[in-house]
């Protein structure tokens, strides 16, 4: 390998920390209003371009801040609430040039709000949209319309729900999220589960210790990383001490703030052993650590991160590239055949998985981002199999989330044989909207051929 | 409900405002502020109601048409929910006497205005729970089931409630004036004398009024309330920025009519009242984002719409082949327009909803009252259904508009044959009053 695709916390070089460093770095905030006291009201901070950026996942500017607050448990699911400050994001809808628009975030008060959805058996953060609906209230009146929140991946929370959301005076907040019953396809262990429309309320204070602590909270780099191909690493990840710190100095900044949740911190000390997340560290913590974290109970629960297993932990036979067909499975998620920047795994399954139909085998085909494994969700794919130079098959392959595999897109497939050619097509990309750093890739996605290996060769 | 406050709104949302808040006051505001003066110039309506269309939903040959042929609805709408008075709830007071009292209020109206635009067009429609009172069930030439969820994601209330009045005009005193006139806090109508009023039959249930608006460039107007973005074009007619109601995109009455039974002539009406995030939809989207979304992807690429559905002229340009790529636009190219899947439901060729629904900010929240006529109400669901498209392969944020509507309210009704609207029983053929 190269170089190290991860960017770590320790080489950021400046901390917005309050108004000092914004206005070093960034130059005089402009927003006109003022907060209670006739101080400038800094909802945000300043939002810096990446000139451009590669045709592929790149570190952004800065690391985001947000306040996380308690997950809360529904039926099957939890969710966990998450808070920044309004920022701009990146939603899709189709393939061509014009199918991706910059959300620029809206001036004065607001949060970028997010939160992450998981099955509390299997851990699994479940990365697809069904309408979920959010709305806020305060002093018992609605605060603008319902939302659904957008489907995103950003690098340091993987997939998530957010969107930004204005909100008219300083003060404190009910949200209100219904998620109804998931309709893909599930397997495994979520086979028939996750079918009731689960509701979570939360609470929040907007005020200036929020701005403090989640403006004053963002990490520049140094400007020679920004577009430099590579993602942060995921923000539950290692480093904890650092991150505690970071938190706890703009924690001690405000005052009487209830929300401010040492739980969390607690959380992070627990993330370890559940989720190592980036590559190139240690085993990977199967999903099933649900167990594990239930016993440190309600208040100590950890956010799991969306990533997917390692390369290692599928079954089956790895599908090689053409040129590659001789060497070994790949060592690491980087070094899967990528289209579009995602990393693509594909495995055959064999005739008997719980999976496939009948006597047929399974061909699972996951395209994640290329550093985090992050899932790719929303995406349309088929495959064309040629066994001699002529057609066998052609499937369109079907998004599923599996209580073990997670998502992928599948198909039963009849036996294929060593020096079988697999042709992934990717009808349409994934679906998804993204934070900087993953808007400009998983766009333009080319066909991928791989090659069914001699299984000796495993 | 307390009035709008005139000096904080232009004049068109102040009446908007007064249409909102209904009553006698808000009545003589509105004819204080609108170029109508306060004897507005309304066309005066018939002494001979068999002049009048049998269909109460026969409103098309009376309204007026924009330059494309596209017809205009009315540009104010209200819809009155009414509940017998507790005297007769039981029902075994729903006599003649009861339908000649219904009957003249009715009439009144046809008296006072011309049955246009310009004067008033209304129906009245009654619910699934006004016909259970009755120990006869609706024959099988109507098809009106109550009202339910038809999305995973919804939990509406449902109108359980007797009857609905829909009231339509483009003159906001009118509507007002009609609605205050059958419940007799209205001498005169339009200068007619107000003999017969119905609270004798019905009171009003006004929590669950609602009120609306329609027209190039009435929503625009109301970019004051919270929810409505200052993008939205001067001219859309809709909160969604586009034309809509195409004459190729709409049923024809005849295809709305019951064609058998007692009811016969008359026809069912599903309303759902939704709200709409515009701030995602203008805010954050692009417009090649939204004409996908809202008519198909072939739209925007070929660039059809133009700034707010005028280049369409008078067809939604929805053809065969569009709508058979819905399958293969939402794997192939990831979105879907909201036009497009519905359009799946036609039968030979033909849609089966005709829509009279209306842009509202009832509750200071961007909405939509979505009235649709159809002959029975599984055509409504089946047409909803191909809406939600839970067939197609596609993200649900780019399925169409469904990531910008809450539904929070369901209504089905039966709208009978002008000659049987008075609080028909479940059996009756058209009752002469």
């Amino acid at each position: 390998m190269p170089r190290p695709h991860t960017f770590d916390r320790r080489t950021f070089v400046t901390r917005t920390g309050t108004a000092t460093a914004a206005l070093a770095l960034a130059g005089c905030l402009e927003f006109g209003e003022e907060t209670d006291n006739g101080a400038e009201l800094e909802t945000a901070p300043e939002v810096i371009e990446v000139e451009d950026p590669p045709a592929a996942v790149y570190i952004p500017t800065h690391r985001e801040a947000m306040r996380m607050l308690d997950p809360i448990e529904a039926g099957d699911i939890a969710i966990a609430p998450m808070l920044s400050y309004p920022h701009p994001f990146w939603i899709v809808a189709g393939s061509g040039e014009d199918a991706i628009e910059r959300v620029e975030p809206e001036d004065g008060r607001g949060v970028h709000m997010m939160f992450t959805v998981w099955d509390r058996e299997t851990g699994i953060v479940l990365p697809v949209d069904d309408g979920a609906r959010v709305t806020v209230e305060r002093d018992g009146e609605q605060v603008g319309s319902p939302l659904s929140p957008w489907t995103m991946i950003s690098q340091e929370m993987g997939f998530h729900f957010g969107d930004n959301v204005s909100l008219p005076a300083d003060g404190e907040y009910t949200v209100t999220v219904e998620l109804p019953p998931i309709s893909t396809t599930t397997t495994g262990a979520l086979e028939d589960r996750l079918t009731d429309t689960e509701t979570a309320t939360f609470e929040f204070t907007y005020d200036e210790a929020f701005r403090e602590e989640v403006v004053g909270g963002v990490e520049y780099f140094d400007e020679s990383f920004w577009g430099t191909t590579g993602a942060l690493e995921p923000m539950d990840h290692g480093d904890h001490g650092d991150h505690d710190d970071h938190d706890h100095q703009s924690g001690d900044d405000h005052h009487g703030d209830d929300h401010h949740d040492d739980g969390n911190h607690d959380g992070h000390g627990t993330a370890d052993e559940h989720h190592e997340s980036a590559d190139g560290h240690g085993d990977h913590d199967d999903h099933g650590e649900h167990d594990d974290h239930d016993d440190h109970g309600e208040h100590h629960q950890h956010v799991p991160y969306s990533a997917l297993a390692r390369i290692g932990e599928y079954p089956g036979t790895i599908l090689r590239e053409p040129a590659a067909v001789d060497d070994g499975v790949p060592a690491e998620n980087a070094d899967l055949p990528r289209s579009g920047d995602a990393a693509v795994l594909v495995t055959v399954l064999e005739s008997g998985s719980r999976l496939a139909d009948g006597d047929e085998g399974y061909l699972l085909v996951s395209p994640r981002t290329p550093y985090n494994r992050v899932p790719l969700a929303d995406m349309a794919l088929s495959v064309t199999i040629e066994r001699d130079g002529g057609e066998t098959a052609e499937l369109s392959l079907t998004q599923t989330i599996d209580g073990e595999y997670d998502l992928h897109y599948g198909a039963s497939v009849e036996a294929l044989e060593a020096g079988d050619s697999v042709t992934v097509t990717i009808d349409s990309p994934p679906q998804v909207a993204r934070h900087q750093g993953y808007e400009t890739a998983f766009l333009e996605m080319e066909d991928l051929e791989f090659v069914v290996p001699e299984v000796d060769g495993e | 409900m307390t009035l709008p406050d005139r000096s904080s709104l232009s004049r068109r949302d102040y009446v908007r405002g007064l249409v909102a808040a209904g009553g006698a006051t808000a009545l003589g505001a509105c004819l204080d502020v609108t170029s109508d003066g306060p004897e507005p110039d309304v066309p005066s309506g018939t002494d001979d109601p068999a002049s009048l269309p049998d269909r109460q939903h026969a409103w098309n040959d009376s309204l007026s048409t924009d330059a494309d042929g596209t017809i205009q609805l009315p540009e104010h709408h209200v819809l009155c929910p009414l509940a017998l008075s507790d005297a007769i709830a039981d029902g075994t007071d729903i006599d003649d006497e009861r339908r000649e009292t219904v009957e003249a209020g009715l009439q009144t109206l046809e008296r006072a205005y011309e049955w246009s635009n310009e004067g008033l067009v209304f129906t009245i429609g009654y619910t699934p729970a006004y016909f259970a009172r009755f120990d006869d069930s609706l024959p099988d030439s109507v098809d009106l089931p109550d009202p339910e969820a038809l999305t995973a994601q919804e939990t509406p209330e449902f109108d359980e409630f007797d009857a609905l009045l829909h009231l339509a005009s483009d003159h906001p005193s009118v509507v007002l004036e009609a609605e205050e006139g059958l419940f007799g806090d209205r001498e005169q109508l339009n200068g007619l004398e107000v003999e017969t009023d119905l609270s004798d039959v019905f009171d009003r249930v006004v929590q669950h009024r609602r009120t609306g608006f329609i027209g190039e460039g009435l929503p625009a107007e109301h970019a004051d309330v919270d929810g409505v973005p200052d993008s939205i074009h001067e001219n859309a007619p809709f909160f969604m920025g586009f034309r809509s109601g195409f004459a190729d995109s709409q049923a024809t009455e005849d295809r709305v009519t019951i064609e058998d039974g007692p009811f016969a002539g008359g026809a069912t009406m599903h309303v759902s009242s939704m709200a709409i995030n515009l701030t995602q939809w203008f805010q954050q989207e692009n417009h090649y984002q939204r004409v996908s979304k809202l008519f198909s992807p072939d739209h925007a690429d070929e660039e059809l719409a133009g700034e707010y559905g005028e280049a369409l002229g008078g067809s939604s340009a929805m053809t065969p082949d569009r709508i058979d790529a819905t399958e293969a636009d939402a794997r192939e190219r990831g979105v879907v327009g909201h036009a497009q899947k519905a359009a799946r439901a036609r039968e030979d060729g033909e849609p089966l909803l005709l829509r009279r629904d209306f842009n509202t900010v009832d509750g200071d929240q961007p909405g939509l009252h979505f009235v649709s006529l159809q002959d029975e109400i599984d055509a409504f669901v089946r047409v909803r259904e191909a809406m939600t498209g839970t067939d197609l392969e596609v993200a649900r944020a780019n399925s169409g508009i469904l990531h910008y509507l809450f539904v929070n309210r369901r209504g089905n009704y039966l709208l009978p044959a002008r000659d049987a609207r008075a609080v028909p029983t479940p059996t009756s053929d058209s009752t002469d009053v």
